[in-house]
């Protein structure tokens, strides 16, 4: 009798099912409400932004695997998914062409070039956010987008910060209005409601997609820089409130720093790398001539990963003392 | 209770079909391959000839030193060639008898009264885990080392396998027996009984039968817990370092399976195997498995019919090494069998390490794995040592949770292969 054929092959031999693709897909899952909460802001504009961007980053990473010779694989969402995070930096009135020069800056110099999905140092949504802000600042980082004839200022609320000062900051930005979003505050498309970044940041810790560390350590840095200097003077400097909820600081803390190409691997590492991510973007915000920092301070600090990924644990059993267990 | 906390591990949910289904004998099988190396004590030397008539718990493999595990007839018939050279489940090429039945199944007496560590060398007890200790090592260490805390093991090695639970309920007279005999013999003041807590009905029985003589610690699955090193952590809160020359023994502490302290508790020689057979389908089964018999007989008995293209594992899911053919007798080292179809089967990616630190975060040692595992692939030992390869125990919860399913086990067990060839050489 012929014997049957079986696979032999190595241990583990059953899987998680956890893939790249269902990690993107919880990502892009975990985008939706700030994609709806600007969608009632901006209206079709969202929708005409977030489209183009998803369509061309698709596209790119298509034709780089091809000119790469890499094997096609924008089945596994990592584009599209990086295309609607690249979408939420930009604001609803952009041009469609700034779209597909950020994308194809995105995945050319924060995919390809190093070597594919996995090898890149930096988040390829930073590069291209970095790449557009500098070459055309007047398109992609200050244009306001008026939207309701009862607002006070056309200004972001940290553009407004740095533009005038903390006084009126309150009366301008109703706190509860910055943290829901409303037609009255302005801002990129993903920097409207903050409810809606909570939902879905906490939806990917609740599904261990990311770890709690890195936002919690992220807004601990940034509302403790701000406190230190609100306590010093409340007249000059915004209260820490307002900086965790004006401008991108939770969309950087839950999805930017999180991502898991260039964010660390060790616990250690997270804690110290967010810290370090919520200083700096304080201390662009405070010193620097830019609004915001969040973005800038995660692209920045991400060059330190390969520093913090040798905060490794102590391996199990190094705390073994040899001579004292040995005779108890 | 000073229980330790354990970091890392896959709390799997599985069903608990296993816990609940009782141990069955399977009908004697007409032929059986008995291989004679079937732990880490060495190679037995065939006691039989060709033509002999052997007994049931007849010697038919004496261990080749006083702390190893012999190796017995596990039916009545007579040897109807004593093999050179069969391949085993690892790929050696070992001795081994092949008996066919004459369906009496009579049993060898054996001569009472033997002095304990003899007799556990001569009843071929060896701990019934990834290691397989012969038993008369684990002990003769523990004695040298004055150990006084005993850790009996109730815990399943494997996600859906279920036979430690089932036997703790089964079994729990002869594992009473067992645990006084090794009370006598080592100097045991404490001892420490750890179980499933989903295996209620084993652990009421365990508290009725035991009282307060023994510590039962009931503990929440948590794949790899049951190995001697975490459980040791879980029981005493001690880490004891793996594989770095100290022995779990040095801190007093000695840990045994339950299927090992069935055996002694028995007092008689170890001829069958008492396994789980599952499948990917979620059938479970508990059975009582003459040692030797072939693993198609046994899935025939389970009404399991193995797809071609598809695993068969002498083992669990995540650690079963894969066994080749049906013919493959089952051995001391089967901590299970487990079956997967042809459309179960995982196939490694080709895509590359995207640095999540999921592994990272599920590594019960609390290593860097896709780090040795890259270093491993590119072949760059000392830096696998540098990042302490030798302290992975090798159980698969990397490669289980890895998004872009790289074989991490793999390039680890490798390399690890490789240093050792190397330090042989040198």
């Amino acid at each position: 009798m012929k014997q049957p054929e079986f696979v032999v092959s190595a241990w583990p031999h059953i899987h998680s099912g956890n893939s790249v693709r269902n990690m993107m897909l919880h990502l892009i899952i975990a985008l939706l409400p700030a994609v709806a909460a600007a969608f009632f802001v901006f209206g079709v504009d969202t929708l005409r932004v977030v489209t183009i961007a998803i369509i061309s980053a698709v596209f790119w990473d298509a034709v780089l695997q091809k000119i790469f010779k890499r094997s096609l694989s924008i089945g596994d969402l990592n584009a599209a998914a990086s295309g609607l995070m690249f979408a939420m930096l930009m604001p609803a009135t952009v041009p469609w062409w700034v779209l597909v020069v950020g994308t194809l800056v995105m995945l050319l110099l924060g995919k390809h070039v190093y070597g594919g999905l996995g090898c890149n140092p930096f988040n390829g949504v930073l590069i291209a956010y970095v790449a557009l802000l500098l070459s055309y600042p007047g398109l992609v980082g200050d244009t306001p987008v008026p939207t309701s004839d009862m607002m006070m200022t056309q200004n972001p609320p940290l553009m407004e910060l740095k533009e005038k000062g903390a006084e009126f900051l309150d009366e301008t930005f109703p706190l509860q209005d910055l943290f829901l979003g409303s037609t009255l505050i302005t801002g990129t498309i993903g920097e409207i409601s903050k409810l809606a970044l909570l939902v879905g940041g906490l939806f990917l810790i609740l599904r261990r997609k990311i770890s709690w560390i890195i936002p919690t350590g992220f807004l601990i840095g940034l509302a403790g820089v701000a406190t230190i200097f609100w306590l010093i003077d409340p007249e000059t400097y915004a209260s820490p409130l307002f900086h965790l909820l004006a401008g991108g600081s939770l969309l950087a803390a839950f999805f930017l720093a999180t991502d898991w190409t260039t964010s660390p691997v060790t616990k250690t590492g997270m804690a110290l790398f967010a810290l370090v991510c919520g200083v700096m973007t304080m201390a662009i915000r405070l010193w620097s001539q830019w609004p915001e920092g969040a973005y800038f301070a995660v692209f920045m600090v991400s060059m330190l990963t390969p520093f913090f990924d040798k905060l490794r644990p102590k391996i199990f059993g190094s705390k073994f003392n040899h001579q004292r267990q040995a005779q108890s | 209770m000073n229980s330790g906390r354990l970091r890392g591990g896959i709390q799997f949910s599985c069903p608990l079909t296993g816990l609940s289904s009782p141990f069955e004998g399977i009908p004697s099988p007409p032929k059986v391959i008995v291989p004679l190396q079937q732990d880490q004590g060495g190679v037995c030397t065939p006691r039989v000839k060709k033509h002999d008539v052997v007994l049931v718990g007849q010697l038919i493999g004496e261990s080749p030193n006083q702390n190893g595990a012999s190796i017995h007839a596990p039916l009545s018939g007579k040897v109807t060639e004593v093999i050179k050279a069969f391949q085993d489940i690892h790929g050696r090429a070992i001795p081994a008898v092949a008996i066919e039945s004459d369906g009496q199944s009579q049993r060898f007496e054996a001569q009472a009264g033997a002095e304990p560590f003899a007799a556990l060398q001569g009843a071929g007890v060896v701990d019934f885990d990834r290691m397989t200790v012969p038993l008369a090592a684990k002990l003769e260490e523990a004695r040298a080392r004055k150990v006084n805390t005993l850790i009996v093991n109730a815990l399943d090695i494997e996600p859906l396998l279920s036979s430690r639970g089932r036997l703790l309920l089964e079994e729990v007279q002869a594992i009473a027996a067992g645990i006084d005999a090794v009370r006598k013999t080592l100097d045991v003041n404490r001892v420490l009984l750890a179980a499933d807590a989903d295996a209620n009905e084993a652990i009421a029985a365990a508290t009725k039968t035991f009282g307060g003589s023994v510590q039962i610690l009931p503990l929440r699955n948590k794949y790899p817990q049951a190995v001697d090193y975490l459980i040791a952590k879980r029981a005493l809160n001690v880490e004891v370092p793996f594989a770095h020359g100290v022995r779990i023994a040095d801190i007093g502490a000695l840990v045994v399976g339950v299927e090992a302290m069935t055996a002694v508790g028995r007092n008689q020689p170890v001829v069958e195997r008492f396994i789980s057979v599952a499948n990917g389908k979620g059938h479970i089964k508990n059975l009582r498995v003459p040692i030797g018999t072939p693993i198609g007989t046994v899935l025939e008995h389970c009404r399991i019919t193995p797809e071609p293209g598809g695993k068969i594992l002498a083992g669990g899911p995540m650690t079963g090494p894969a066994v080749a053919g049906l013919d493959q007798p089952v051995t001391k080292e089967f901590l299970g069998i487990y079956v997967q179809g042809r459309r179960e089967v995982v196939k490694p990616a080709e895509a590359v390490c995207i640095k999540c630190g999921l592994c990272v975060e599920a590594c019960p040692m609390r290593l860097m794995p896709f780090l040795i595992s890259g270093f491993a692939e590119k072949g760059m030992l000392a830096e696998t040592q540098n990042y302490d390869i030798f302290t992975c125990i090798e159980c698969g919860c990397c490669a289980y949770i890895c998004p872009v399913r790289i074989p991490m086990v793999q390039f680890i067990t490798f390399a690890k292969k490789q240093i050792m060839d190397q330090r042989k050489d040198a």
